[in-house]
C-alpha cells in the first residue's frame, strides 16, 4: 500500500444557485480502501462524487488523486471510473456481452492491443461469473446478469479508483444482497480504491471499510462502520446510522462515571465517556433497540420504564416490538433476535437497559446551529 | 384417516373460529388481459376482518392485477369478490366500501389538510356538523392538527402520508387497500413510514390489504402474507407460517434469506426423523413440513432450506458441513453474516450463516452445524408448473 492517499481533498466548497451544497470539505481516502459516503438527500454527497470524477467543477478547493493536482485535468484524463445508477438500457442492445464489456477500452485513444482487450474481457466476465454469458446479447440476459455486464463495462477499464453513485438503488431485494456481496468480493480482488454514494445506510454498513457521514454539504463523522455505530459523534449521526431511540432530556446531575438525564421517560443514567456536561445543559440520549431489553430481565438494568405493549413484528430473523410510554408521545422500539416471546399485546410491562448502552449528546450536529427540535423536526 | 380429522383442512374453514371474521374473500379470481395475458389465474384467499394483509411476489406476479379487481377499476374475467359477506364483483368503485392509498398519495394540490381530508364526506352529502366531527378527530389521530390549513406542497413526505390515510379512513371503509405507498422514499422514511401506518393499523382496527414487492417490508408490517407468483397464491399465511413453513421452494428463497439444497429422500428413521441425500452430503430432517406421507416421498427429489440464523460455526448439532470462510460481513446493530464455501469434493456450493452472538470468525477451514428440525424440508418447488429450482428460483 503506497503512503500517499488515493484521494485527497482540501477544503472543496461547491454552490449551486445561492446553495452552498458542500462546504469546505476535507476529506482522505486511503489507497484501496472501500469508502462508503452516506447522508440524507441534499447532503451533497453526490455532488463531491461528481466534483471528483471532473464532471462538476469545484469552487474553492483542491483534489488531488494519487498525488496529483486534478484542477485542469479534464474528467476523462483523470483515470477515474463512474458508475452511476442508471444502469437499465445502458448496454448497445445490438452488441454481444463480450462487445459490451470491450466497447469502452477499445475507444480509448490509448486503446491496448486487442489481445490484451480480449484477456481482460475473459478476466472480467470470470471475475463477475458470467463468462457462460459471454456470445449472449442483453435482452437475453436476466437482470442481475445485465447488471454485471454493465459493472464488467466499467471495471473492465482497471481504473485505480472507480466511483459509484448508488448503484444497486433500481435493484430488487434479492439481486441488491447477491450484488453487496459481490461488490465485497470485487473490491477485495481489484485491489482498487472504491468511493461509494448510498442512501442506503444498511447497504453502508456492510460494504465500508470507512464510513463518511454527510449532512448539510459537510462532514459529520468518518470512520469504521463499527466506530459509527458505536460510537456516533454526535446525534445527527448516531440517529441517521443505524435504527434508535431518541430522548431529549435536561442534565439533572453527573457523578463519577454518570449523567443523569430528566427525560419525558423519567430519569435515565447514561455513562460518562468524556466530556461533562453541566448541571441543566440540555441534549439527547440514544439507546439502539438492540441493546434494550423487555420482560423478564429488564428489572436487572440500570435504567427501567414502565411500558405498554403496543404491537410486535416477527420478521423470521428478528422481533420488534413497539412500547408506549404513558405521558409520552413517541413509541420506543425494542429487537430481540428469534421469535417473540409470550409477552401478550397491549399488556403492561418494563424495558431496561444499561447506562453503557446509552449515550448522551450535548451536540446535534458538527454544522453546530443544530438544535433537538431542528433534528426531530428534520426527522417529521 | 377420514378427511374431516385432518387438522389442516379444519384450519381452513374460518367461520368455524369465533374470533375472526371474514372481511374479504377472494374465490376463483381470474383475470385475462384483452391482448390474453393470463395475469391472474384462478385464485383464492380470505382476509379476516382487522387484519394487515400484505400481498407480495416479483413483478409480474399478478399482485397488481388482484389490486385493481379489488379496487373494481378493471373487469375481472372469473370468479368473485366479496366483501364482509355481500358480493361486490361487479359493483361499480364508488360503491364499493374501500379507500385507496397509492404510492404518490395523490393529494389535491390546491385543497388544504383539512379540505383534503372533508373532500369524500362532502361527497357523500356528509352534514356539516358530523363532517367536521369525523374531519377533526382524523385531523387529531393523524397529530395534524397544527398542519390543517396547510397546503400539500408544504408537508413533509410523512405528513403527506398521514394526509393520504386521514382522507381514506375519514370515510370509515370496509377495507383500505394500499399500492406499495412507501415505494419511493430513501430507507430512513421507509422504516419510520411503516411504524407509522402499524400504528394507525392498531387505531383504527380497519382490514388493510397492502401490495409491495418489498419482502423486508412485508415481514415487518403483515399479520398475514400472501406469496403470488406468475398469477397463483404460492402461499397465504402468518409471518411465521411463511417463514418457519414455507409451501414450496418459491416460498422460502424469496421471503428471506435461505440456504436451498437438493437431493433425495432415501431413508425414514424410527423416531419419525428423515434422511436426505445430496451432493454435500446426507442430512437429517424432520418431515413437519411435508404436504404427503414420507413413504410416498421416499426416493424421490426433494430440496431443503435451511435459513441462515439456524447455521452455526460448530460441531454440535447432527447435520453438518465442512467449509471455508469466504467473507465476514460485520453488520453493526444487527447479526453478522459469514460467507461460506462448502468443501464437497464433486459440488460447488456457498452457504451464508448469521448470528448475533459472533465474537470473532476464524480463518479458513471451519465446521458448520444445525439441528435436523431446522432443515425445512420443500416437496415441491412452486404451484406454478414447470418452474426449475436452480435457473427460475435460485439463479441469477
Amino acid at each position: 500500500m503506497s503512503a500517499q492517499p488515493a484521494i485527497s481533498i482540501s477544503s472543496l466548497s461547491k454552490k449551486f444557485a445561492d446553495e452552498l451544497v458542500l462546504d469546505r470539505i476535507d476529506l482522505s481516502v486511503t489507497d484501496g480502501e472501500f469508502c462508503v459516503v452516506i447522508g440524507p438527500s441534499g447532503c451533497g454527497k453526490s455532488t463531491l462524487l461528481k466534483c471528483i470524477a471532473g464532471i462538476a467543477d469545484p469552487d474553492t478547493g483542491e483534489i488531488h488523486l494519487r498525488g496529483r493536482n486534478t484542477e485542469s485535468v479534464p474528467s476523462r484524463d483523470r483515470d477515474v471510473g463512474l458508475v452511476f445508477q442508471e444502469f437499465e438500457e445502458t448496454l448497445f442492445p445490438h452488441k454481444t456481452v463480450a462487445e459490451n464489456i470491450g466497447f469502452g477500452l477499445r475507444q480509448q485513444s490509448d486503446a491496448p492491443p486487442e489481445e490484451q482487450i480480449e484477456d481482460r474481457i475473459d478476466e472480467m466476465l470470470d471475475l463477475l461469473a458470467i463468462s457462460h454469458t459471454k456470445s449472449s446479447y442483453p435482452d437475453e440476459l436476466s437482470g442481475g446478469q445485465q447488471q454485471r455486464v454493465e459493472l464488467a463495462r466499467h471495471l473492465v477499464r482497471d481504473c485505480d479508483i472507480t466511483l459509484f453513485d448508488d448503484p444497486l438503488a433500481d435493484l430488487d431485494y434479492k439481486l441488491q444482497k447477491r450484488m453487496e456481496i459481490e461488490m465485497r468480493r470485487l473490491h477485495n480482488e481489484l485491489e482498487s480504491t472504491f468511493l461509494y454514494v448510498t442512501h442506503n445506510q444498511d447497504q453502508a454498513l456492510k460494504l465500508a471499510d470507512r464510513l463518511i457521514v454527510m449532512n448539510d454539504g459537510v462532514i459529520e463523522q468518518v470512520g469504521t462502520p463499527e466506530e459509527v455505530y458505536t460510537n456516533p459523534a454526535n446525534a445527527f449521526v448516531g440517529r441517521f446510522v443505524g435504527d434508535s431511540n431518541l430522548l431529549v432530556g435536561d442534565v439533572v446531575r453527573t457523578t463519577d462515571s454518570e449523567i443523569v438525564v430528566e427525560t419525558p421517560v423519567g430519569e435515565l443514567a447514561v455513562s460518562d465517556t468524556g466530556e461533562r456536561p453541566a448541571e441543566g445543559s440540555e441534549g439527547a440520549v440514544l439507546v439502539r433497540p438492540e441493546d434494550i431489553v423487555i420482560g423478564d430481565g429488564a428489572a436487572h438494568c440500570r435504567n427501567n420504564v414502565g411500558v405498554v405493549l403496543e404491537g410486535k413484528t416477527y420478521t423470521g430473523e428478528v422481533t420488534e416490538y413497539s412500547v408506549s410510554v404513558p405521558g409520552y408521545d413517541n413509541d420506543l422500539q425494542v429487537v430481540k433476535p428469534g421469535r417473540p416471546d409470550d409477552v401478550d399485546n397491549s399488556n403492561e410491562t418494563e424495558i431496561g437497559f444499561d447506562a453503557s448502552a446509552a449515550q448522551f449528546f450535548e451536540e446535534m450536529s458538527v454544522t453546530g446551529d443544530m438544535k433537538v427540535s431542528d433534528l426531530l423536526k428534520a426527522e417529521q | 384417516m377420514s378427511e374431516t380429522n385432518d387438522p389442516r383442512i379444519q384450519s381452513e374453514q374460518p367461520e368455524q373460529l369465533e374470533s375472526s371474521r371474514t372481511m374479504l374473500d377472494v374465490s376463483g379470481l381470474t383475470k385475462i388481459y384483452p391482448d390474453g395475458t393470463l395475469a391472474v389465474d384462478d385464485i383464492d384467499f380470505a382476509v379476516d376482518a382487522g387484519d394487515f394483509c400484505v400481498i407480495i411476489g416479483p413483478s409480474g406476479c399478478g399482485k397488481s392485477t388482484t389490486l385493481h379487481s379489488l379496487v373494481g377499476n378493471l373487469d375481472v374475467t372469473a370468479g368473485t369478490v366479496s366483501l364482509d359477506g355481500v358480493e361486490i364483483t361487479d359493483q361499480p368503485t364508488h360503491d364499493r366500501d374501500i379507500g385507496l392509498v397509492f404510492q404518490d398519495f395523490q393529494l389535491f394540490p390546491h385543497l388544504s389538510v383539512t379540505e383534503n381530508i372533508e373532500y369524500g364526506l362532502k361527497q357523500l352529502g356528509v352534514d356539516d356538523q358530523e363532517r367536521r366531527r369525523r374531519t377533526e378527530r382524523l385531523l387529531e389521530m393523524m397529530q395534524l392538527e397544527g398542519l390543517a390549513d396547510r397546503d400539500p406542497e408544504e408537508l413533509s413526505a410523512g405528513q403527506k402520508q398521514r394526509v393520504a390515510l386521514a382522507r381514506s379512513l375519514v370515510l370509515e371503509p370496509k377495507l383500505l387497500l394500499l399500492d406499495e405507498p412507501l415505494g419511493d422514499m430513501d430507507y430512513k422514511l421507509q422504516k419510520r413510514m411503516e411504524r407509522e401506518l402499524l400504528r394507525v393499523h392498531r387505531e383504527f382496527d380497519t382490514t388493510f390489504v397492502y401490495v409491495t414487492h418489498d419482502q423486508t417490508q412485508a415481514m415487518r408490517l403483515a399479520d398475514q402474507i400472501i406469496v403470488m407468483n406468475d398469477g397463483q397464491v404460492e402461499q397465504s399465511g402468518s409471518v411465521a407460517e411463511i417463514y418457519n413453513s414455507p409451501n414450496t421452494a418459491f416460498v422460502s428463497a424469496f421471503v428471506g434469506d435461505s440456504n436451498t439444497v437438493t437431493g433425495t429422500l432415501d431413508q425414514e428413521h424410527p423416531d419419525g426423523s428423515v434422511t436426505i441425500a445430496t451432493e454435500l452430503g446426507s442430512f437429517k430432517a424432520l418431515p413437519d413440513n411435508l404436504h404427503s406421507s414420507v413413504s410416498e416421498l421416499l426416493g424421490s427429489e426433494m430440496s431443503f432450506s435451511v435459513r441462515p440464523q439456524h447455521m452455526t460455526l460448530s460441531d454440535e448439532y447432527a447435520n453438518t458441513l465442512e467449509c471455508r470462510v469466504k467473507d465476514v460481513i460485520w453488520n453493526p446493530g444487527s447479526s453478522t453474516q459469514v460467507l461460506l464455501e462448502v468443501r464437497a469434493e464433486n459440488a460447488e456450493k456457498e452457504i451464508s450463516l448469521k448470528s448475533w452472538e459472533l465474537a470473532d470468525v476464524p480463518e479458513g477451514d471451519v465446521q458448520v452445524s444445525w439441528k435436523p428440525e431446522h432443515t425445512i424440508l420443500l416437496e415441491r418447488t412452486s404451484v406454478v408448473g414447470g418452474v426449475d429450482l436452480q435457473k427460475d428460483i435460485l439463479g441469477s
